[in-house]
């Protein structure tokens, strides 16, 4: 009776309505072969997967169908996997805030099966030795279901395959998720283009106290490395150069003890200009105006930019000449998790499958806002999303192409989007930034414990408080209050010898 | 089965708790605190501290914040807590449940609401971040120093205070010399209660303003960097440091009047 019970997606309300009335089945279920469910343990970003829950006004519409999505991605993994597989499996989703904190849950015994780690953490856990390599099938592009090889962006597909960490590429550990650099969100406003085109934006005091930039350490670092070596980067001589991109990564993951004191008296300079230094508050404090500029990695660019037109108010998202930092999240399956276990490994390889189907990707997309390093291969289904999104006839238009992601070759007439002028800046830029973006582009690469620590010991002391900031002036108030404060213990502490009053003559006290 | 049940063990319960989530977790830090990232025993991270001007500006920074949020809830509370305990108003229990009421409202939510309504007055937080803080602060902590000052003036004992003007007492030497040295348990305790956390409380000057680092925060950021040596080294610093406080502190009291401070 029970083998008969049909999982599949379509059915997925029978069998909610089925459980409610009759909850014994479901139980005698895992009573009678628990070994049968594989249980996959995986670990991502907060809200950064689709949970589903999209009212009807949601749905996408696209010439290749609808989409939309009622019980999230996880849950359709599910039903997916069984109707695919003919097995069951049950995802323990959970979350996390930072790669620090993933980090730190691995090292306390957390184990996971998948985990969407950026790129420098995944470089840490290849370093370590802790990851699952994923499988050569996984890679097979014959298979049907293999949805990421056969549709990851081939322009991703070559910094994965070209970078190595131990010898290995490091596609051979991580599947792509999401990708994009960061840039500079800001009021057209307050803050003019070539005002925002310019990392110096930290610094300018036209704006002091109307910035903000990420509260972390490797996130301050890059735009203080950009400031420093400013000159350097915009030179002709420079950018020409043979090696450009060599040399650029090279400068832009330049830990030497040399850069770092020097880096030290920027960032300090930075902390007096900026509003504050952010982990949650920048969408918001941008959308309310209590900031002009804000330091956004391209997909919560989007988001503020979303936000913001939503309250009729423009924002524009900028990407600094000097240079900007490729970054991705990607799947790593672990091997403490892992442990061998093909079943296992086959539905977290299905799961990264899952989510790379196009109608998932587009899905993902819409609710996460960032760009998935997913094209779609022979599937139209993404460019046709992009174009939904962005494509206009009417109007003061622009070319906007973006062949280099679909199909590897930026010339390619199939895929230029007709997108309203001022996308060039905007929500469409921010989520495809055009190839010449990405040419001044660098990955900041996994810092060493060392470099780490004095990295981290540099941020202390720059955000610590230093006596010297505080001016003469300050000084001599604070010295005031001090002494006023003295002053008033001084007379609690002695009140009976300073309020004690003579006795007056004629009276006569009976002790 | 000659199981006899005595008082004594009813403090079990309380001892088992005390020894898990009290006495344990305090010998973890000390471990910590005391050993470098190798487990060999060092002063290091003592020296460390106190020889870094970045950290010893931190602690100056925190302890000038709690001093000043002190001050401020004390100048303002004591007036209401007097007026509160004093007058012959009959709604009084409706006016303390004003000032209690915001302790329901979840603190993150009250933070954020004083966020918008600082940015309305003064527009850029950033430009007196100080001011701000003391003003979050005070806004978090006058409670607790409402509420002690208030039990011990309603419980003050009226008869002394009658002797006090039989005596020729004017109105102003009875405060000075009857009231506030009545209520100076209230006030001890009201002190200890907003001082402490006052010291460590970083999420206040976060959410209005991030940019320094007071003795929280540092604590934080060095956990999150995985160096939980200097971390539990800092813990254990402003434990001492607190400890010391609540020592001098215990000075003014008397025995009799301790009771009065409910809090």
């Amino acid at each position: 009776m029970l083998q008969g019970l049909p999982l599949g997606a379509p059915m997925r309300e029978n069998l909610i309505v089925g459980h409610a009335a009759l909850p014994q089945w479901n139980f005698i279920a895992e009573a009678k072969s628990p070994s049968d469910v594989t249980v996959l343990k995986v670990a991502n970003w907060e809200e950064y997967i689709d949970e589903g829950g999209w009212d009807d006004e949601e749905a996408i519409e696209l010439d290749s169908g609808t989409i939309t999505s009622k019980d999230g991605l996880v849950a359709d993994f599910e039903a997916w996997y069984y109707e695919t597989y003919g097995k069951q499996v049950k995802v323990e989703y959970s979350t996390y805030g930072t790669n620090e904190d993933l980090y730190s849950q691995l090292t306390l015994g957390d184990t996971f099966d998948l985990v969407c780690p950026s790129e420098y953490m995944m470089m840490k856990l290849m370093k370590e030795d802790l990851l699952q390599p994923l499988s050569a099938r996984f890679f097979d592009p014959s298979v049907e279901y293999n949805y990421y090889t056969r549709g990851v962006s081939p322009y991703i597909e070559d910094i994965f395959s070209g970078n190595e960490i131990n010898g290995k590429p490091w596609g051979a550990y991580m599947a792509g998720y999401m990708w994009g650099v960061i840039g500079i969100v800001y009021n057209p406003e307050e803050v003019s283009d070539e005002e925002a085109s310019t990392w110096s934006i930290l610094t300018n005091p036209a704006f002091r106290k109307q910035v903000t930039i990420k509260d972390s350490a490797r996130e301050a670092y890059f735009p203080v490395l950009a400031i420093m070596n400013q000159e350097r980067l915009l030179s002709d001589e420079f950018k020409n150069s043979p090696d450009y991109h060599e040399k650029l990564a090279e400068l832009m993951n330049d830990t030497s003890p040399g850069t770092m004191a020097k880096a030290e008296p920027i960032l300090r300079e930075i902390r007096q200009n900026v509003y504050s230094f952010e982990t949650e508050s920048g969408k918001a404090d941008m959308v309310t105006g209590k900031v002009v500029a804000n330091l956004q990695w391209s997909g919560d660019g989007a988001y503020t930019l979303d936000q913001a037109e939503a309250d009729d108010y423009y924002l524009k998202f900028a990407v600094p000449e000097e240079c900007t930092n490729l970054w991705f999240d990607g799947w790593v399956m672990l091997k403490s998790g892992i442990k061998g276990d093909t079943e296992k490994q086959q539905a977290a390889e299905a799961f990264i499958n899952f989510l790379s189907r196009p109608d998932n990707v587009v899905r993902n997309m819409y609710y996460v806002g960032y760009t998935s390093v997913i094209s779609g291969g022979e599937d139209s289904q993404i460019f046709d999303y992009v174009d939904y999104c962005y494509g206009a006839e009417e109007g003061d238009t622009i070319r906007y192409p973006l062949g280099y992601f679909f199909s590897g070759d930026d010339t390619d007439e199939d895929y230029v989007i007709t997108a309203p002028a001022d996308q060039a800046q905007r929500q469409l830029f921010a989520q495809y930034p055009p190839l010449e973006v990405f040419d001044r582009s660098a990955v900041m690469l996994y810092f060493p414990d060392d470099v780490n620590a004095e990295l981290n010991q540099m941020w202390i002391n720059v955000r610590c408080f230093n006596f010297d900031q505080v001016s003469g002036q300050t000084w001599l108030k604070v010295i005031l209050v001090l002494g006023l404060i003295g002053l008033v213990i001084a007379a609690l502490r002695f009140r009976h010898s300073i309020f004690k009053r003579p006795v007056k003559r004629g009276f006569y006290r009976s002790d | 089965m000659n199981y006899h049940f005595s008082r004594r063990q009813l403090c079990i319960p309380y001892a088992a708790f005390l020894i898990c989530f009290v006495i344990a977790p305090l010998l973890v830090i000390l471990y910590y605190a005391f050993t470098n990232g190798e487990g060999s025993f060092t002063l290091g991270n003592l020296t460390g501290f106190f020889s870094s001007p970045n950290t010893v500006g931190t602690l100056f920074y925190s302890v000038l914040i709690a001093v000043t949020t002190t001050c401020t809830c004390l100048l303002i509370a004591y007036p209401a807590a007097y007026i509160l305990a004093r007058s012959k108003m009959k709604r009084k229990t409706i006016l303390l449940a004003i000032f209690i009421v915001p302790m329901w409202i979840n603190f993150t939510l009250r933070i954020v609401a004083l966020k918008e309504v600082l940015t309305l007055l003064e527009g850029n937080l950033a430009y007196h971040p100080f001011l701000n803080t003391i003003i979050g602060m005070t806004y978090d902590f006058l409670p607790f120093m409402i509420l002690p000052l208030f039990t011990t003036l309603t419980k003050m004992d009226e008869s002394l205070l009658e002797a006090a003007y039989d005596l020729g007492a004017g109105k102003a030497a009875a405060f000075v010399k009857v009231i506030l040295p009545l209520s100076a348990p209230g006030i001890v305790s009201g002190v200890t209660m907003v001082f402490l956390p006052a010291m460590t409380n970083y999420v206040i000057l976060d959410m209005l303003y991030n940019s320094t680092y007071i003795m929280g925060s540092l604590i934080g950021s060095y956990f999150s960097s995985y160096d939980w040596n200097s971390g539990s080294m800092i813990s254990i610093i402003l434990l001492l440091i607190i400890f010391l406080l609540t020592w001098a502190t215990n000075g003014f009291r008397e025995d009799d009047n301790r009771r009065g401070a409910l809090l």
